[in-house]
């Protein structure tokens, strides 16, 4: 699981920091930003394979920086994480684009394995965009 | 060549679709792309003076000082309205949001994903709502179903919005019953149950129209199971729905197992 580059979004700094280490451990270039601004400014500079992202956080919320994110970067995999089983912004989610929507607390090993699905469809897309400019 | 993914049959022996309706589905699916993109057009054209009206109401509200409006005697009514505009305007973007993913056309990105998983994904998300509307949500997942090459995103989508429309469609105490089984030795299936409200036999044709909904207005947008239609059959698969007004629905996804069942429409 080398040089999967992962951003986690969490205004929970406790969280982030523990999340951040556990996939450093794994081998992941994993990367936290506390809030929204932060994580799209991360975004603009480094280059990101899947992001995942609180749905509730202060300033700009979950689904404001997914939307954000799909129109930059619509390659980036965005994989929502909340707390809140909130149906309506499920759907919106879902909508806007995001890989997936999990329930905090997600067990990390299920959470990894939604981290490498993204990350191979993000090379299937990126894969799909090489041949059609290439034909 | 997959017909379509609309079977709307209320009786499970009609499966197969005469040739004149055929063409009128072929007929439909035209009128349906032409539709997608008017709606996209439209969708943007409006967002912009949208944007303007909620600028400008929320212009109104700051300079509403605090002390000015008990000057007036309608003061508080004064308040409530650009409280509504803003509101209805929200409501008016929540509309465009909808259309432009209408007519978005998503290419399917094919990868091998576990159906149980997905399902139970989405079931959970679903849960906590359900309890508290006292509704039993049942699950019944046939183990070792083999992996399907399908879109996992779009997949939750329609998911997610069918077992939506089956807790909207409980009024009181009421039961979801969802489960998955092997259907055929080339595809499987999902079904969602409900003990909702049901569907007239007269609305049973229309529910896959865009805009068409039963739910009261500012409910919904009509566009929820059109959607998840368009993207199951993109996805080679079909949703059919059997209903009976006041006993409840059951909407039946089949999905193809293999990566040929993914023409894209």
């Amino acid at each position: 699981m080398s040089d999967i580059r992962v951003l986690i979004v969490d205004d929970e700094v406790d969280f982030l920091e523990t999340i951040v280490k556990r996939l450093q451990d794994r081998g992941f270039i994993a990367k936290g930003a506390e809030n929204g601004e932060q994580a799209l400014d991360y975004l603009q500079h480094n280059t990101v394979d899947t992001v995942i992202l609180d749905v509730k956080m202060p300033g700009m919320d979950g689904l404001q920086v997914l939307q954000t994110i799909k129109l930059r970067w619509p390659l980036v995999e965005v994989i929502m994480l909340t707390g809140h089983a909130s149906v309506e912004s499920g759907i919106q989610g879902m909508q806007l684009g995001a890989f997936d929507y999990v329930m905090k607390p997600a067990r990390l090993d299920d959470l990894l394995q939604k981290i490498r699905q993204a990350v191979e469809r993000k090379k299937l897309q990126e894969e799909k965009i090489h041949r059609a400019q290439n034909q | 060549m997959h017909a379509s993914g609309r079977d709307m049959n209320q009786n499970p022996q009609q499966e197969q679709a005469p040739a004149w309706l055929e063409d009128d589905r072929l007929l439909q699916a035209h009128k349906l792309a032409a539709l997608g993109e008017l709606s996209a057009g439209l969708a943007h054209e409006i967002n912009n003076p949208l944007a303007v009206i909620r600028q400008e109401a929320e212009l109104l509200g700051e300079l509403l000082v605090p002390g000015i409006l008990e000057r007036f005697p309608d003061g508080q009514d004064i308040q409530d309205s650009l409280r509504e505009i803003i509101r209805q305007v929200d409501r008016c973007k929540s509309i465009t949001h909808n259309l432009l993913n209408y007519a978005r056309k998503n290419d399917p990105i094919i990868q091998a994903v576990d159906v149980n998983e997905i399902v139970e994904d989405m079931v959970r998300l679903v849960e906590k709502e359900a309890k508290c509307r006292n509704i039993l949500l049942t699950r019944d997942y046939q183990r070792d179903l083999p992996l399907v090459f399908t879109d996992a995103p779009q997949l939750r989508q329609v998911m997610l919005n069918l077992l939506n429309n089956a807790i909207q469609s409980i009024t009181g105490r009421g039961e979801v019953a969802v489960s998955t089984r092997r259907g055929g030795p080339s595809n499987l299936e999902v079904r969602i149950r409900d003990t909702g409200c049901g569907i007239a036999p007269e609305y049973l044709e229309r529910i896959f129209d865009p805009f068409f909904t039963t739910k009261s207005p500012g409910q919904g947008t009509g566009l929820g199971l059109s959607i998840s239609q368009k993207i199951v059959a993109r996805l080679g698969g079909t949703i059919r729905v059997q209903s009976a007004l006041g006993q409840g629905s059951t909407f039946t996804v089949t999905l193809p197992i293999n990566e040929t069942g993914s023409n894209h429409a």
